[in-house]
């Protein structure tokens, strides 16, 4: 039964958080003197601090519906909140490191920062098309702002035009998508369509929803073929902002996927522990081959790229690509290697690109090349880095390997070999181009020999990004029991 | 359900052939005496000047969203007042909230100088700042 508005308001508390810190960051920027004072990110880092702890204080026992039926609580999308709060966290301190958005007015940032962040949470929860659409917008649109915040850089507009252009074909497509489902049902709630789906017989029109909707949701993973936008709006856009499309609304456009496929185009089988396929439509193999085709793209593509910021933007179509394997299987122990695999991701993935900040604000160029002999320069950063992208590669001891021995173990246990054996060649491509780096930055001579001095902050928070990356490929237990609690409350 | 779907197959497929049919017809029949007048664009009446790939002031778009704002701020509140006596409390409290919401964006259009159309470089400083 679903809860009314006011009595939905004491579960809703995350959001309000969210909600009040943007607003009180307009005050402030309307206020404030100097708009290049940290005081928007210290108030967006309090406001983002309080969402996470009250998102992870709501119980994830029970699965509630809110709104009238607009919103679940349940532990999957407190889960998501946890993560995308997370993130947002770690993008608001490479934010306030970034030489490329000093002097730029600061509050406008963080309220577009914090923007996204609410769209997220509601994305993540959402169960009626109206509010799932509605949400998506409010995670796409102020993206589109941030990719462009750099006012006057040419590649930053183009970024942003872009990642506009192709934003709003895709969200188009989708809401037609969308209209077809409520044409062939009635109803806009996620959980009547499923039903009415699992009893209807119209393969056809269901199949064409279907497509148009992945093309939506493919475009926020940047799945192959909706990934075009991403190198271009990667490369362009300021670094943290680069860093947190890779992972806050990547990971949120896998939660949306889920949640919708699993529930509206199958359903629960109680008796054996898995979903299956309602309605006759068997998207399961169109995900497979869109999931081999992502990780392959991602990964051959990368290995010519002579920027690194374009390098990461291709690595992470790659890392879809492997995540996606998790979704085709329709298990609770694939879901929970997505999940384990989003958290891992979280912190290699945004470590890797912490460091390009840091190189960066000191040679003012994003090219491989330019890392040469970084291991002398700037020790602390070098193997750092190293870390992240041999866990991105996934080879043990570190997390990323854990990571992919979830993905790997559950595509075989289902018997999906095929897929299992092209993302097993995949990680092999991978490791030449993130070796590759880690060749140039330790075995390569420096062009200039200067040192690149890295201060006590953006140290501590490497650390705190290392340091999970390394644990988590040792002692992954606790994030892995999160993990799989989180995914047994989502058929509701 | 997919017989539902013929007939909007049916109704799109006549829906086309009735306009192709309409066209068709209107072409045989009609009287053709073409003068440079007739063939001109019309353009309300006047004499059309120009090509329409002009560039226009951004701010046009600026007035045009904060138009739109207020307007669904006003086509809420009318509902609203018409049931405010029914909902007393919780309605007053819901529409404050709204309202200060929207003061808040207001805030920030009038410092921002975006409420003045004839401005100069002085009257906009945060413009200067190259944010």
């Amino acid at each position: 039964m679903p809860l009314g508005n006011f009595a939905s308001l004491i579960h809703f508390l995350p959001e309000l958080a969210v909600t009040a810190t943007i607003l009180l960051l307009v005050v402030v920027h309307v206020a404030g003197k100097n708009r290049q004072s940290a005081a928007p990110a210290l108030l967006s880092l309090a406001g983002v601090g309080a969402a996470l702890l009250l998102a992870a204080l709501q119980p994830a026992s029970a699965g509630r519906s809110l709104f009238e039926g607009m919103v679940a609580l349940d532990g999957f999308a407190i889960f998501f909140k946890a993560l995308t709060a997370l993130a947002t966290i770690v993008v608001i301190f490479m934010s306030m490191d970034s030489g490329e958005l000093a002097g730029r007015s600061q509050a406008e940032y963080y309220i577009f920062l914090l923007s996204v962040l609410l769209g997220m949470f509601l994305l993540t929860a959402s169960t009626d098309i109206v509010m799932l659409y509605l949400s998506l917008e409010l995670v796409s649109i102020p993206s589109y702002l941030l990719a462009g915040y750099l006012k006057g850089r040419e590649s930053s507009t183009e970024a942003a035009m872009k990642y506009v252009v192709y934003g709003a074909t895709a969200s188009g497509v989708m809401i037609y998508g969308f209209s077809l489902l409520y044409g062939l049902t009635g109803t806009t709630q996620i959980g009547e369509i499923g039903r009415a789906l699992a009893t209807g017989d119209a393969p056809l029109p269901v199949l064409l929803a279907a497509v148009m909707v992945t093309v939506g949701f493919g475009f926020k993973i940047a799945a192959v073929p909706f990934h075009m936008w991403s190198p271009d709006v990667y490369e362009g856009a300021p670094t943290p902002i680069t860093a947190f499309l890779s992972v806050g609304p990547k990971a949120a456009g896998f939660a949306v996927l889920v949640r919708f496929f699993y529930t509206v185009f199958a359903s629960p089988d109680v008796a054996a522990g898995v979903w299956k396929i309602s309605s006759r439509v068997d998207w399961t193999l169109l995900f497979g081959v869109l999931s081999a085709v992502t990780m392959s793209v991602g990964n051959l593509v990368a290995v010519n790229q002579t920027n690194v910021k374009r390098l990461l933007a291709y690595s992470s179509i790659a890392h879809a690509g492997y995540m996606l394997m998790g979704f085709v299987l329709l298990t609770p122990a694939g879901l929970q290697a997505i999940l384990f695999y989003l958290v891992v991701y979280l912190f290699m993935n945004l470590g890797a690109f912490y460091v390009v900040i840091l190189v960066a604000n000191g040679t003012r160029s994003e090219n491989i090349s330019d890392y040469s002999g970084l291991g002398s320069r700037a020790p602390f950063a070098a193997v750092s880095l190293a870390i992240f992208l041999f866990a991105l590669t996934g080879i043990p001891p570190f997390s990323g390997f854990i990571g992919k021995v979830y993905l790997f173990a559950e595509v075989i246990n289902r018997g999906v070999y095929w897929l299992a054996v092209v993302a097993a060649l995949n990680s092999v491509v991978s490791l030449y181009y993130y070796a590759r780096i880690v060749k140039v930055m330790f075995l390569e001579d420096p062009k200039d020999s200067t040192e690149l001095p890295v201060p006590l902050f953006p140290r501590s928070v490497l650390c705190f990004l290392a340091i999970p990356t390394l644990l988590l490929g040792v002692y992954w237990e606790p994030v892995a029991r999160v993990a799989a609690n989180s995914v047994k409350l989502l058929a509701f | 359900m997919l017989t539902d779907f013929a007939t909007v197959l049916v109704f799109m497929v006549l829906g086309a052939v009735t306009v192709a049919l309409l066209l068709l017809v209107s072409r045989l029949v009609q009287p053709r005496d073409p003068t440079p007048v007739k063939l001109s664009t019309y353009e309300c009446g006047e004499v059309p000047f120009g090509s329409s790939w002009v560039q226009f002031n951004i701010r046009f778009y600026v007035v045009a969203l904060i138009f739109i704002i207020f307007d669904v701020e006003v086509a809420l509140l009318y509902p609203w007042a018409v049931i405010f006596q029914r909902l007393g409390m919780v309605a007053f409290v819901e529409a404050f909230v709204f309202i200060v919401i929207l003061l808040a964006g207001l805030a920030y259009l009038w410092k921002e100088g975006d409420l003045d159309w004839v401005r100069t470089m002085q009257d906009a400083p945060a413009r200067k700042e190259g944010k």
